[in-house]
């Protein structure tokens, strides 16, 4: 068989795991022995977290309609069952943005809601 | 709570490092909002419950759990909170000091003797999340066993202490009222373990339409007293 000379290839595959741990901390983002393994569980963690991101930004925007409608003495519990009571489909991510941004506008949305009991 | 006794409650001292900030150890505490709760004759527990809520900042629609955007908190009158049942004499605080044969304890009675705000401390505290914030957020919590607080002067001029009145509470227990429904009890009735009755009508706070004692009766805490 003709000679085969490895090369460079060895050392392009480990610069790309290395560019991927910039900013790591002492060896992890400079030895590629530790850096490849320090670089596989970020990458699972990113895939883990990219759905988590879903759920936890649901959770926060229920805690913040509980709070706003806490103001006017209701619970989210209530609010939510009243809701689906009157059909009024707007989710929990626009009624959080409403309260923060158009507090006048989530006022009327609670009145339209709670005089449909 | 009829004790009269001195407690090693120490004030807050002036030294020349606290001149500045408005709170020890807490930064950005003028921007916080700050709130004032008097603690007379309110249950322990579900006073701490929704302090815990007002440390956090859930009460407020801007909630964000990476930033510490709670109220800063004066509770005042902490040596008249309640403890319901026998909590006041049976509940006990331990802790181990890391030696063999070091466990610990306290009754409530003997650390409110001592130091009656540790109990409402140590309520909160543990029902924060337990997290690096939870050391913050408890700084932010200052109790007072009196009436009167520290932050009163020139330092605290621009600080506003918006008093916070506890919510309503649902009392499902309606089969248990019905001892209290005066209109259902003959007209000759009267309470005759007379501390019991007023305790509960505070707590299910109801008038007492019963004030005078019945003459030649002693209540359970007067039997075996002499004259």
């Amino acid at each position: 068989m003709a000679r085969v000379k490895r090369g460079s290839v060895a050392r392009k595959r480990r610069r790309q795991v290395l560019k991927n741990t910039k900013g790591a901390r002492s060896a992890n983002s400079k030895l590629f022995r530790s850096a490849q393994q320090h670089n596989m569980k970020a990458l699972r963690y990113a895939y883990v977290d990219r759905r988590n991101k879903k759920r936890e930004a649901r959770r926060q925007w229920i805690i913040r309609c509980n709070s706003a409608t806490r103001l006017y003495g209701i619970g989210y519990s209530q609010f939510i069952h009243q809701l689906a009571k009157s059909q009024v489909r707007l989710n929990r991510k626009v009624l959080a943005q409403l309260a923060l941004s158009n507090p006048e506008d989530f006022k009327n949305i609670l009145q339209v809601v709670i005089e449909n009991e | 709570m009829p004790y009269v006794v001195g407690y090693n409650w120490v004030k807050r001292k002036e030294l020349p490092w606290n001149q500045e900030k408005l709170l020890k150890n807490v930064e950005g505490a003028e921007k916080l909002r700050w709130r004032i709760v008097d603690a007379k004759g309110v249950v322990l527990g579900r006073l701490a419950s929704h302090l815990s809520k007002i440390l956090q900042g859930k009460d407020k629609p801007t909630y964000n759990p990476s930033e510490d955007a709670g109220d800063v908190v004066v509770v005042v009158n902490a040596k008249e909170i309640e403890l319901t049942g026998r909590k006041f004499e049976n509940k006990l605080y331990r802790w181990h000091t890391g030696y063999p044969g070091g466990l610990k304890e306290r009754t409530a009675k003997e650390q409110w003797e001592m130091d009656p705000t540790v109990i409402l401390r140590k309520a909160v505290s543990g029902m924060l999340p337990k997290n690096n914030l939870r050391k913050l957020r408890t700084r932010k919590l200052q109790i007072f066993p009196g009436p009167e607080h520290d932050f009163v002067g020139p330092k605290y001029e621009g600080v506003e202490l918006v008093p916070y009145e506890l919510p309503e509470r649902n009392i499902r227990m309606k089969k248990r009222v019905d001892f209290l429904d005066h209109s259902k009890l003959p007209e000759e009735f009267q309470p005759l373990n007379r501390e019991w009755y007023e305790k509960m009508c505070r707590l299910y706070q109801i008038g007492n339409p019963y004030p005078k004692p019945v003459e030649g009766f002693k209540s359970k805490g007067e039997v075996g007293k002499k004259e």
